[in-house]
């Protein structure tokens, strides 16, 4: 039933587009509810679950939105980006290996008595936060990155130029 | 690359919109083979002078790189 529903429903382009503005403010939505509830399960499967409707209804759409000059766009600006990224990656963990190896042997010096210097509860969940924003905030740089190479490739091929048809 | 797609567009009174639905691609690819900002491929490039009954030849001028 549901495939027979799916399979006659098309829309049109800016109709996509509006979905999609729809699904990010609710993911955004869903990301703070996520917070005051302090369980990341809701926005993780609202996530995949809005990558799927998004990807479902792409197909739907009956114009044409992408074609082999869009697609050449996106996979140059996906090479650039990934080649940018191996840079920052790489450089970022050449700083760590040079952290990691400025002790002697790489190893830290043993601690007599760690449990109460350190305690694990307190360190934990702060590390862990940490990294995890570290990890987002590589992410968004290579989000921005990839919008930026996409402008600069969908200008280069005209993405945006007009002509006298222009409505 | 310079092409004749808007000799032959009007030729055949067709906007750029309508070519591009009949080839299946967007209208801003179409804009942007006319302005030579984009080479279409191969199989584009036949699609466009089937659709036109011409030859590629006729449609596409290839300048040598001075």
């Amino acid at each position: 039933m549901l495939k027979i529903i799916y399979s006659g429903c098309t829309m049109k382009r800016n109709t996509f587009y509006l979905l999609a503005g729809i699904v990010a403010l609710a993911e955004v939505g869903i990301f703070w509810l996520s917070v005051r509830l302090e369980n990341p399960i809701p926005i993780q499967v609202a996530f995949v679950l809005g990558v799927i409707l998004l990807y479902l209804a792409r197909r739907r759409v009956e114009e044409t939105i992408e074609d082999e000059r869009t697609a050449m766009i996106t996979q140059k600006a996906a090479l650039r980006t990934l080649e940018a990224s191996w840079v920052i990656f790489f450089v970022l963990s050449l700083g760590s290996a040079v952290i990691a190896f400025s002790r002697p042997l790489g190893l830290r010096p043993p601690h007599p008595e760690p449990h109460e210097v350190f305690p694990t509860e307190a360190l934990e969940l702060p590390v862990f936060g940490g990294f995890a924003i570290f990890q987002m905030t590589l992410l968004c740089l290579m989000i921005f990155l990839y919008v930026g190479f996409r402008v600069y490739y969908a200008r280069k091929y005209g993405e945006w130029d007009t002509d006298e048809e222009q409505d | 690359m310079k092409n004749r797609i808007k000799v032959y567009r009007a030729m055949h009174d067709l906007t750029q919109e309508a070519l591009a639905n009949n080839l299946g691609v967007t209208r801003q690819t179409i804009l942007a083979i006319e302005k030579g900002k984009y080479d279409p491929s191969l199989e584009l490039a036949f699609k466009i002078a089937r659709y036109f009954g011409a030859s590629i030849e006729e449609i596409f001028i290839y300048d040598e790189p001075v």
